[in-house]
């Protein structure tokens, strides 16, 4: 094992809150077919309301990961109701303005609010600290828990989108919108129920990821753009695909910043383009839908 | 037209006049402001550092205008958000300058932002103090009669670094350094400036540079430790320190037994935000500690601004705060707030700042001042932060490398 | 399934929208009379500015003229042709840094940089547009995003050629060429020669834009597949629309260069990118000045709301929400197409 399993530990790690993170934007493209520009503000949000919660109303950690994201949900109810149901029948680049506007409104609201400092939140007890793994490598207790939180949420969606009548609503309407209404189905609350569920998820990745990174007013801007390329290479729509570009940008990120450090800035656009340009649906494109 | 499209446009038309009805009129007060105008990141990551400026500055113009301001007028202040760009900073500079009225100029965190302003100044004929940016160019060839600088330049700053590292014996360093300018001329100017002190050092080949605002450092702390070095030279700051220890503590990064040094730890957000996260026994440099100065004008300086605003002062509201007394100082040396008049009274000025006398050297308009290092040591309750010990405040004028000879002034 | 989703969903977008056609100025005598008097005002407007307006507005029109420019080349794709493009950056900050090193290395007179950062910017153009206009929608916009940022991170890390974070600066302007005398240095000056330069840039787009080839652009934004069985090659168009736009980005970054005196790398950053787009949907992607509208919209609030609150995003995501969910048509598109439905 040793250094190359490290590095790969890292990038399970990396990869794999990346895909808690991401794999809202995904569901709700699938579904809905809007771009969610604001999903990075939203896992922001998360983080902060996690710190609101943990420190300021001293919440223990796993009440926080229950209640810090239903906060992120309701607000994205009120953002559907209010702003996206304008834009919901139009092109996708207009899902895509608004909620780029969205975004401004809701970094900005942050810095207000929370003040413009780091904060910093501790793990819960119970995962603070390491443990010693097999080829002598210690390993931080709450990086295997990201791990395992990745692997429930992928099973988690799994079943969701497989085994419940509430998955295969969501799969049907991704399909055919018309043919679901048709059908008796109310779109409006699947709409807004997939929207609100793309946030929570979000805001899950935020209070899962706040006890790793400092918590500032830039760290939406940050994860936007590693959402995009995360869903672009898995595959706009595809819920494992988000899982497989997930790991794949870790890798890139872990690999790349070892070995090609004058280029590892790039590289994760690189291999976006080339995604793009050979599969444009992504690695497990469509025929993966949901 | 049909209703609808009546009622968005009167909508639309409301939002217009109330927006236009809140135009704020400029108060003609008795006596006409000295207006400083202030550019500095406002927003996006790092935008505690304009914050901290601000609180410097405000604390600085209270004091002043409570002693009757200069030349019998009080001053004024106006923020700018840089945004970390350095068009953004232009064109900020521009608006205070022809726009708002400003008679002098302060600002600027990001060296890049310094670059890109910097030659742009002669035009708007109105001095500049610099109160953190490091970036050497800009008392170096992109020097200037109306720039000036009261904070450490790089050079400064890796000069006291290779000092507290030779004085260490450990011959073998890498680093670990934002990708950006920043990053690299650390690095840079730490492995000359070590040599110099110390010719048997190795500087290894096996260096590390993550992507500026990267949130996972875990592949760079794993690669050097494995490299076994004798000491690491690391420059990340802000948001990104705070996540690297974090980051490092995990994976026993402190627990081996080379020598760590943050070129920037001793920022206060940053050791606010840690804690007793950051362990003790790492070097830790500054531009200013508040707690290495035994002097009168420090002691009040740290007490009235811990009263003000509850935490001990980071470098940059120091800095801030030198710089408005700088002004100040200039204004009545040069008897009239005029543009020219200023700068060329800033030339050489000699005033007394919490950290001591400060001077600018008449070569390159650079403060002579050094930076204080310290080994971080048991908490202090009172602050909430780690204190420092083993603390070596670097003399001014002995660690600041000649005038550049590009700068032509 | 999904390509008929699609269809409907594109009937619905162009009811609510009220069009997607682009309107052509001149429907009626009076509305063209009235256009030109309008047009002829504020042209007398714009060259008098130095003199009329207080001395900082000179800066704030350079900003406008220059943005501007950008703003319209992008709308030619997205308003004209249907694409969304966030990548557009790369060509202005490619003309941003042609203009900056050659001005730096060899002191060429302006006209010449601007000439060879048209031709960087094209070149750029044709190759990044090459891979892109196969794609549709989402696609293209994420691959376009995907080749800016390239961009951005080469200008980052390459610090050899390009200065890399701290960008290019320190370089002045001095000739003009064409044996022209002028002070470029002075603000005012300098306004004028962009003023002349955008608005014969902006003569020159507007005819692409009405000529038969503009025709055709709107056609495959409104449908593509109808035109491809018209016997068009909708790529090469599409290809030839995104090169057009991406020299004329271009020239607004070589225009922009001596203006800030410095080309760095957030020139090319995805937010810059972002810039256009914002504008043209302010302004109104459906007219030809409503780009320039737009650009002048966002550079007096920025100005003018910055001086009130530290939270000038905030009121930006407001305003583009409200008018991307009411007002869609933009500001100079709703005024036009008021003023058309009264008639």
């Amino acid at each position: 094992m040793g250094s190359l399993g490290l590095a790969l530990l890292d990038s399970l790690d990396i990869g794999l809150l990346l895909f808690i993170i991401a794999v809202g934007l995904n569901i709700v493209f699938g579904v809905l077919n809007v771009i969610n520009f604001a999903h990075g503000a939203l896992y922001m949000l998360g983080a902060y309301l996690a710190f609101s919660c943990i420190n300021g109303l001293g919440m223990p950690f796993w009440l926080t990961l229950l209640v810090a994201p239903l906060g992120v949900a309701v607000l994205a109810v009120l953002v559907d109701r209010l702003m996206l149901r304008f834009v919901y029948q139009r092109e996708v680049t207009d899902s895509l303005l608004l909620t780029f506007a969205l975004l401004l409104i809701l970094n900005e609201s942050v810095r207000m609010i929370w003040g413009t400092g780091i904060h910093v939140v501790e793990p819960p007890e119970l995962l603070r600290g390491t443990v010693n793994l097999p080829g002598g490598i210690r390993y931080p207790l709450y990086s295997l828990f990201v791990i395992l939180a990745g692997g429930i949420v992928l099973f988690g969606l799994w079943f969701l989108f497989n085994k419940t009548r509430a998955g295969k609503i969501m799969r049907a309407a991704a399909l055919d919108r018309d043919m679901a209404q048709v059908l008796c189905i109310n779109t409006r609350l699947v709409i807004t129920g997939v929207f609100a569920f793309g946030a929570w998820l979000a805001a899950v990745g935020g209070v899962v990821a706040a006890p790793m990174r400092a918590i500032d007013p830039g760290m939406g801007d940050k994860i936007i753009i590693e959402s995009f390329i995360v869903v672009v290479i898995g595959g706009l729509g595809s819920f494992p695909g988000a899982l497989l570009g997930a790991i794949v940008l870790g890798l890139i990120h872990g690999l790349g910043g070892r070995f090609l450090p004058e280029i590892n800035l790039m590289l994760p656009f690189v291999g976006m383009a080339i995604v793009l340009l050979l599969k444009p649906h992504g690695l497990l494109g469509r025929r993966a839908s949901l | 037209m049909n209703r609808k499209t009546f009622l968005r446009s009167a909508m639309a038309m409301a939002i217009v006049g109330a927006m236009a009805g809140t135009t704020v009129v400029q108060a003609q007060g008795k006596q006409e402001p000295i207006r400083i105008g202030a550019i500095y990141l406002m927003s996006g990551s790092a935008a505690m550092y304009g914050k901290f400026a601000q609180q410097g500055i405000q604390q600085a113009i209270d004091e002043i205008n409570a002693a009757g301001g200069v030349l019998g007028r009080p001053l004024q202040v106006m923020m700018e958000d840089s945004q970390g760009k350095a068009a953004t900073a232009i064109q900020a500079a521009r608006k205070l300058v022809y726009q708002d009225k400003a008679d002098v100029l302060m600002g600027l965190d990001s060296s890049g932002v310094a670059q890109g302003l910097v030659p742009v100044l002669p035009e708007l004929r109105k001095p500049f103090i610099i109160t953190h940016a490091a970036t050497p160019d800009v008392t170096g060839k992109l020097c200037n009669k109306y720039t000036y600088r009261v904070s450490v330049n790089v050079h400064q700053n890796m000069n006291s670094a290779a000092e507290v590292a030779a004085k260490t014996g450990k011959k073998r360093w890498t680093t670990i350094g934002p990708d950006y300018a920043f990053g690299h001329q650390s690095w840079e100017f730490f492995g000359k400036y070590l040599k110099e002190k110390m010719p048997d050092a190795e500087l290894m080949k096996e260096v590390a540079f993550p992507r500026f605002g990267a949130e996972d450092f875990t592949p760079f702390i794993d690669s050097v430790m494995a490299s076994k070095p004798d000491g690491v030279l690391i420059s990340v700051w802000g948001g990104d320190m705070v996540n690297f220890v974090r980051q490092a503590n995990n994976r026993g990064f402190f627990d081996q037994d080379f020598e760590v040094l943050f070129t920037v730890g001793a920022a206060t957000e940053v050791l606010t935000a840690l804690g007793d996260q950051l362990p003790e026994g790492v070097w830790v440099g500054t531009r200013y500690w508040y707690g290495a100065h035994d002097n009168d004008l420090n002691k009040k300086f740290v007490a009235d601004y811990k009263q003000r605003y509850n935490a001990p002062p980071s470098y940059n509201a120091e800095g801030a705060y030198v710089a408005v007394y700088a002004y100040k100082a200039a204004i009545e040396k040069a008897g009239k707030v005029d543009g020219d008049a200023i700068a060329a009274a800033l030339k050489g000025l000699e005033i007394n700042a919490p950290t001591g006398a400060l001077k600018f050297r008449e070569g390159d308009n650079q403060a002579l001042i050094g930076p204080t290092w310290g080994k971080t040591g048991p908490m202090n309750n009172e602050d909430k932060i780690r204190s420092l010990t083993e603390m070596v405040t670097f003399d001014g004028q002995k660690i600041t490398p000649p005038v550049d000879p590009e700068c032509k002034l | 399934m999904v390509s008929h989703e699609k269809t409907m969903n594109a009937n619905r977008a162009e009811q609510a929208t009220g069009s997607a056609q682009v309107r052509q100025a001149g429907a009626s005598p009076n509305m063209t009379r009235g256009a030109w008097v309008v047009g002829a005002l504020v042209l007398i407007l714009l060259v008098a500015l130095p003199w009329v307006a207080p001395y900082f507005y000179i800066f704030i029109a350079t900003e406008v003229l220059i943005l501007g420019l950008l703003a319209a080349s992008f709308n030619l794709i997205f308003g004209y042709t249907g694409m969304l493009s966030f990548g557009h950056a790369a060509f202005f900050g490619i003309g941003s840094y042609a203009v900056a090193m050659l001005l730096q290395a060899y002191q060429w007179p302006l006209l010449a940089c601007l000439l060879a950062a048209v031709v960087v910017a094209t070149v750029l153009a044709l190759v990044i547009g090459f891979f892109c206009v196969r794609l549709n929608e989402v696609y293209f916009a994420m691959l376009t995003l995907a080749f800016g940022m390239m961009v951005f991170s080469i200008a980052h890390q390459w610090r050899s050629v390009t200065n890399g974070s701290d960008g290019i600066a320190g370089f002045s302007v001095t000739s003009f060429g064409l044996g022209l005398d002028l002070q470029l240095g002075n603000p005012s000056v300098y306004y004028h020669v962009v003023l002349v330069i955008v608005l014969l840039a902006a003569a020159l787009l507007y005819l692409i834009c009405r000529s038969s080839f503009g025709l055709i652009l709107r056609a495959i934004r409104q449908n593509p597949e109808r035109v491809a069985f018209c016997g068009i090659n909708v790529r090469a168009y599409r290809l030839a629309s995104f090169t057009v736009a991406g020299a004329f980005a271009g020239l607004a970054g070589g225009l922009m260069a001596p203006f800030l005196r410095i080309a760095s790398p957030e020139l090319l950053h995805w937010s810059m990118s972002a810039e256009p787009v914002l504008m043209t949907i302010l302004g109104g992607s459906g007219y030809f000045l409503g780009p320039f509208v737009g650009a002048g919209m966002f550079v007096l609030l920025e100005a003018w709301i910055t001086s009130m609150t530290q939270a000038w995003m905030l009121v930006l995501g407001i305003i583009l929400a409200f008018m991307v969910m009411f007002f869609r048509r933009g500001l100079l598109g709703t005024v036009l197409d008021w003023i058309q439905e009264r008639k």
